[in-house]
């Protein structure tokens, strides 16, 4: 392959990359992919491998000289620039990846992969002291002062801090009881639910990418049928907050009174701090 | 492949190369202005001249060129292009993802609580000491058994051209000649050089080959992301199987060195994954932060941009019974009162 050609492949798979990224960032889609310390990261990266490539295609034709003597006639193409593979061949490994990726990507796991990441396990498997040392310490006092009351008189909580209540005796008590309202995912409840009257309701923590997040699920029981809401789907939730103990284990559990569609929130991940 | 898991393929390749990428960008930039306007041998001249010292002070440089696994690849690729004694690139290459200031703050971070400064000191001695072993042994082998044909090939007509070069006459000048391969005479650089280029065509030339290097080091690292994603979405099933492994004092190190190759995880961030796995002993953890860095199913694509297939074999075996074994005996030696 003459040597601008190659450089113009080159080029398109690195202004792919680029572009991909850019547009990720631009479009918010991001934040499901990195926790926030990694999105100027990947900004910088997109810019830098767009920037890379702009400029090789816009001098693809240009012939230049690099400051050696390569000791010989007709090796214009020679070591910096000769690849590993054909340029296509790499082309092809580098775009189909990706391009296939992004047409097939919804932003999140399907319901077999949140089960591999711990939907349906016990707060005991999942509680791990790293998950546990990104809460902080709360008491009544703090409870209070940090989360706001609803109109009806329900304590705003994050998902994670009733999940993780499951493994702190003292917040535990803190909390058992407590009218509480948190927002989720409504997925099935597909464990200990005889009566068809519990459903899940989930949230993500990231570590540092999707790839390596953890499901932080909570138990929701309604007494008798639960309400309509698609799968998946972003769930308000209120009603008070239990640690029931069954098949010798304890579960959050939130008895509900009030569930309604909510819009997603800004971050849908919980994040390393 | 279902609807479903191509969705959850999808989000694990896009996360870990949108991670990862930035990174290899770095690396490539940087080796791509080293090879056009380091001159060869600059390296050298930081190394002591002590065969076995340069390779102990090449495992340090780490401290003063941070980079992760993704990024030195690229950046030890063209320094042995430039000269650099193989023993010591190798070194750099195993060394710099650990000894960093970058990851001794994520692993102090990451262990919180848990230890966090005797992790992250024996992470970095053990990591140091691994990677000057290796140098040690590669300062023994010739070139061919470590480094891939082509690049060898690329080396020997350097060098070829270099002594041709020496032999020619010398009126030109070499201000204009900073990416030039050493010249083994020693002389005034005062004069006219014929091929000398404009200061725009090096930049051009330097982009030219931080793409090109950019390109070739993501082939691989597109394989490598893909087959993560795969065994990251799918990986549930071997779950159970690595708990049952966490108590067991020889087989914990082995399972989460297994784990740490299939992730792939980033040398600057592995450590929040490490802290998660509280089910394993402080040695397991060790090895899996040690080995990680070192030796992954990501880092093995990359790795043959540089490296001989057999080599990368041997390296990989030996790292993981090398890292295994230590960590065991540390394990045993340091942590037994935790």
């Amino acid at each position: 392959m003459k040597p601008h050609l190659q450089r113009i492949f080159q080029s398109l798979a690195i202004i792919v990359w680029g572009g991909v990224m850019l547009y990720f960032y631009g479009s918010g889609r991001l934040n499901n992919y990195l926790t926030p310390d990694f999105r100027p990261i990947a900004l910088a990266g997109g810019l830098g491998l767009l920037v890379l490539g702009l400029f090789n295609i816009l001098t693809a034709h240009q012939e230049v000289g690099c400051g050696h003597d390569h000791g010989g006639e007709g090796e214009d193409a020679h070591d910096h620039e000769s690849g590993d593979m054909h340029p296509l061949t790499a082309f092809a490994l580098m775009i189909v990846p990706i391009a296939l990726s992004v047409a097939w990507t919804k932003d999140k796991y399907s319901p077999a992969a949140l089960a591999r990441k711990g939907l349906y396990e016990t707060p005991k498997n999942l509680i791990t002291p790293f998950l546990a040392s990104s809460m902080p310490q709360l008491t009544l006092e703090e409870i209070e002062k940090t989360h706001r009351k609803t109109p009806d008189g329900f304590l705003q909580f994050n998902l994670m801090e009733l999940f993780f209540a499951t493994g702190d005796r003292e917040l535990q008590s803190l909390i058992d009881g407590l009218k509480v309202e948190t927002e989720g995912r409504w997925v099935d409840e597909k464990v200990r639910n005889p009566n068809g009257t519990r459903k899940r309701l989930y949230r993500l923590f990231m570590t540092c990418c999707a790839a390596d997040s953890q499901v932080i699920p909570i138990i929701l029981d309604f007494g008798n049928a639960p309400p309509e809401f698609p799968e998946n789907g972003w769930v308000k939730v209120s009603g008070t907050m239990r640690f029931p103990m069954e098949e010798g284990e304890i579960h959050p559990m939130l008895v509900v009174e009030q569930a309604i569609a909510a819009e997603p929130p800004f971050e849908e991940s919980f994040m390393r701090k | 492949m279902s609807p479903d898991s191509q969705q959850d393929f999808a989000l694990a390749f896009l996360s870990i190369l949108f991670e990862g990428a930035p990174f290899i960008l770095l690396g490539t930039l940087i080796s791509g202005f080293i090879d056009v306007y380091l001159p060869a041998g600059t390296m050298d001249r930081f190394l002591p001249k002590n065969r076995y010292r340069a390779v102990m002070m090449a495992g340090l440089l780490g401290a003063v060129f941070p980079v992760c696994e993704c990024a030195v690849v690229p950046v030890i690729r063209r320094l042995v292009k430039k000269g650099l004694p193989v023993s010591c690139a190798i070194t750099y290459m195993l060394a710099a993802p650990i000894v960093n200031p970058i990851t001794a703050l994520s692993t102090w971070k990451a262990f919180q609580g848990q230890g966090a400064e005797m992790m992250t000191c024996s992470r970095m001695l053990l990591g140091y000491l691994i990677a000057v072993a290796v140098g040690f042994v590669v300062l023994r082998l010739p070139l061919r058994a470590v480094l891939k044909e082509q690049l060898v090939l690329s080396i020997e007509k350097d060098q070829a051209n270099k002594a041709s070069h020496a032999h020619e006459a010398h009126d030109h000048d070499h201000a204009g000649c900073s990416g030039h391969d050493d010249h083994a005479h020693e002389h005034s650089h005062a004069h006219e050089h014929g091929h000398a280029p404009e200061n725009g065509q090096r930049m051009v030339a330097a982009f030219r080959s931080a793409m090109k290097d950019f390109v070739d080091v993501g082939v691989y690292f597109s394989i490598g992301v893909c087959i993560t994603a795969l065994f990251n979405t799918g990986i549930a099933p071997g779950a159970e199987w690595l708990d049952s492994l966490a108590t067991n004092p020889t087989a914990a190190p082995a399972a989460l060195m297994a784990l740490a190759f299939v992730l792939s995880l980033c040398s600057t961030s592995d450590a929040f994954i490490a802290a998660t796995l509280d089910k394993f002993s402080w040695g397991a953890k060790l090895a899996f932060l040690t080995f990680g860095p070192m030796m992954d199913v990501k880092l093995l694509f990359l790795y043959q941009s540089v490296l001989n297939k057999r080599f990368i074999v041997c390296l990989a075996i030996s790292l993981f019974i090398t890292i295994g074994t230590i960590s065991i005996f540390w394990q045993n030696l340091i942590f037994q009162a935790k």
